[in-house]
């Protein structure tokens, strides 16, 4: 069960990505992944450089928190090269997107080769819990804590603050919203990279659990795509809602039943896309 | 319209010459022996890609000093192992552009399956590092006269279930698996559990394990192996997988006070790290072990290489590489003499390899008459004392392929109820 929710939080951060960046500039992005990967990896050269440089154990968390920030940095770039398809065909769209996940592919192949890269020595820092039986590390709960806190954050981002008053009516009239006097460009180069940062951060959280691996992103970009259709294109609660479901079907089919762990995520999704096409939390379309 | 008889014969003729049907391409009896190499540089196979072509590669820089094969250089024509398709099509522009002597390379068994028939068809001899053209346990080509394929992929695990057998008898009951999910994990754990039975030890399979291969999470499959408190766990993990289990399992306590079989781990043994490896794991290093005692020569020198040239210690896909070029000059040379002095036809290098045995890395090696590789296997118990950051095993278990691959034309199961125990 928390192994599920423990994934699950990731797969929000990358689904929430994907989301965000639909929903405001209908463009499916399968980067997504790719900004995941590219977060694990300098998220593992950010901690070693930061405890090499002297920084207490403890604070490592921190560094890897402004480390899948500060890479969102490359989201203007990014977005630039996509503003040239925003008004051509999705096929387009799809095919730039997946060009870019094989060139950063090999950008990480280029910096940090192919050999899995991990980090040492901080996964236990804060210790383990004891939780019905069963050891846990504690760090796995602060992923959790962060995913879920920056999902309230989203939430009350989009639902209150002023630029998510915009975001959220660009996404249902981007005609009417720019008739109306707002910077369509600002907006887009803002949201992409806001998009870009949800991705990075959440491959930087993971990185002590795990090993960065080149192809790890591809692996996260199927899953993402499960929960957006089980949520909904384009709904931030969907993203919720979806990555809930796939992580914790997921930890339920291993525990139970192992044969059927991807197996039991498709029923679910074509469950989904037979009774409820638009997916459990789609925003009704303009 | 109708079709003109000519017309017809021109376009039958078109359709075999793009299928490649006349005879063995011609090729050069001088200048440098063209060796093409498949090395996967990409996915999860990248790493043992590249550490073949550097076995490939510090073989051909070693005969290339000594004067090359016969008086010839050794030149090297590099492509990619990627999907079965395209790496079918590369084997081809190899044989049929680049013209050369030899094929040497691919890791993967579905890669392996489809360059097996194509070999056949373009009488191109090839060297396969660890591909096999095995289906399950099961020969797809029984008689394959221009491939030679490498061990077979239960070797490791044959190997760890004896020793799991002899040591450990009497220590453990309930066992779980954790495999990739795919004819390779599949394959070793049922051989696993057919050894167990063979020696008369009673296991009870708390759990078995099917994570896709390449997964970098599994906190959900550790959270059920500490349902299941299996005494045992065995896992043929052999990419970056590996670590990342070990580094979860270790986080979540499981591997205090239950013993780990890692038959294959020891391909990516940098990255097990002291830190969440245990001691008394025993862990596979397939058919070579960077660091063995009584290391030959030949094999402290590429390991001082090795190290000097990537900042890595070698695994075992190296070997592999580096046996298929030392044979194929061995094979030459034989068939050389017999012939008179004169460089040899394909055919006469293919029945020269056919029981060549040469010095590799980790000691001799040869093919079988039925072109399969046989080799020494290293396993062990890991140690934290050394000077490394990650594990290493002490005491080394070496067992030769004599004693832990099937025999020619036999089935894996049939082969092992038939042990003597």
């Amino acid at each position: 069960m928390l192994g599920g929710v423990f994934h699950a939080a990731v797969l929000f951060l990358v689904a929430a990505g994907l989301q965000l960046v639909f929903g405001v500039q209908r463009i499916l992005n399968l980067a997504c992944g790719s900004f995941y990967a590219l977060g694990a990896y300098t998220g593992v050269s950010a901690v070693g450089w930061a405890l090499g440089a002297g920084l207490p154990a403890p604070l490592f968390v921190l560094v890897l928190l402004a480390a899948g920030v500060a890479l969102a940095a490359i989201g203007p770039p990014i977005e630039r090269l996509l503003r040239t398809i925003y008004d051509r065909d999705e096929a387009f769209q799809l095919l730039l997107t997946f060009a870019l996940v094989l060139m950063l592919e090999d950008v990480i192949r280029f910096v940090w080769g192919t050999a899995p890269v991990q980090l040492g020595g901080v996964y236990l820092v804060y210790g383990q819990a004891r939780i019905a039986s069963t050891t846990v590390p504690v760090y796995n709960l602060v992923v959790i804590a962060a995913g879920a806190l920056i999902a309230l954050g989203m939430g009350w981002f989009l639902a209150r603050s002023r630029f998510g008053r915009i975001v959220r009516a660009t996404a249902e009239n981007r005609e009417m919203a720019e008739a109306l006097g707002v910077d369509m460009s600002r907006v887009y180069v803002r949201v992409f990279t806001l998009g870009v940062g949800l991705g990075t951060v959440g491959g930087a959280l993971v990185i002590p659990a795990t090993a960065a691996m080149n192809e790890m992103g591809i692996e996260l970009i199927v899953e993402a795509f499960a929960v957006v259709v089980i949520g909904g294109l384009g709904s931030m609660r969907g993203a919720a809602a979806g990555a809930l479901i796939v992580g914790v079907l997921k930890g339920v089919a291993i525990a139970t039943w192992p044969e059927v762990e991807m197996l039991a995520i498709y029923v679910i999704v074509i469950a989904v896309l037979v009774l409820r096409p638009a997916g459990l939390f789609a925003r009704a379309t303009a | 319209m109708m079709t003109s008889r000519r017309r017809f014969l021109k376009l039958t003729g078109a359709a075999a010459a793009a299928v490649g049907l006349p005879a063995a391409p011609a090729r050069a009896q001088s200048g440098p022996v063209k060796i093409g190499v498949l090395a996967a540089k990409a996915g999860v196979t990248a790493p043992v890609g590249e550490s073949g072509l550097r076995g490939v590669q510090f073989a051909t820089d070693r005969i290339n000093a000594g004067g090359g094969i016969l008086g010839r250089r050794i030149a090297l024509v590099v492509e990619e192992e990627s999907s079965p398709k395209d790496t079918v099509e590369r084997f081809r522009k190899l044989s049929l552009s680049d013209k050369v002597d030899v094929v040497s390379g691919a890791v993967s068994t579905g890669v392996g399956l489809a360059l097996g028939p194509v070999a056949e068809e373009m009488k191109t001899i090839w060297l396969a590092w660890d591909a096999t053209t095995q289906k399950g346990v099961e020969e797809t080509m029984p008689k394959p006269r221009y491939s030679f394929r490498s061990c077979d992929n239960e070797c490791e695990a044959v190997m760890a279930s004896i020793l799991t057998a002899k040591n450990w008898k009497g220590a453990f009951r309930r066992v779980a698996g954790i495999n990739p999910d795919y004819s390779y994990g599949r394959d070793n754990w049922a051989a696993f559990l057919a050894i167990m039975k063979r020696h008369g030890i009673e296991v009870e399979v708390v759990s078995e394990l099917w994570p896709k291969l390449g997964s970098t999470d599994f906190t959900s499959h550790v959270a059920a192996l500490q349902q299941a408190k299996p005494d045992l766990v065995f896992s043929c993990f052999w990419a970056g997988d590996t670590p990342i289990f070990m580094k979860q399992a270790h986080a979540a306590g499981l591997t205090q006070g239950t013993k780990f079989v890692l038959t294959t781990g020891g391909g990516v043994h940098e990255s097990m790290k002291k830190a969440f490896t245990p001691e008394g794991v025993l862990l596979g290093y397939n058919s070579m072990y960077f660091e063995h005692p009584r290391a030959s020569a030949l094999m402290k020198e590429f390991v001082r290489w090795h190290h000097e040239q990537f900042k890595e210690w070698p695994n075992y896909e190296s070997d592999h590489g580096y046996f298929t070029v030392v044979a194929y000059k061995a094979a030459v040379e034989r068939a050389a003499k017999a012939a008179g002095g004169r460089w040899p036809s394909v055919d006469q290098i293919v029945a020269a390899l056919e029981g060549v045995e040469v010095e590799s890395l980790s000691g001799p090696r040869r093919y079988r008459e039925d072109h399969i590789m046989e080799a020494t296997f290293f396993q062990g118990y890991t140690t934290h004392k050394n000077k490394h950051d990650f594990v290493t095993v002490d005491p080394v278990e070496a067992m030769g392929t004599k004693q832990i691959q099937k025999p020619s034309g036999v089935g894996l199961y049939d082969w092992i109820n038939s042990w003597k125990v």
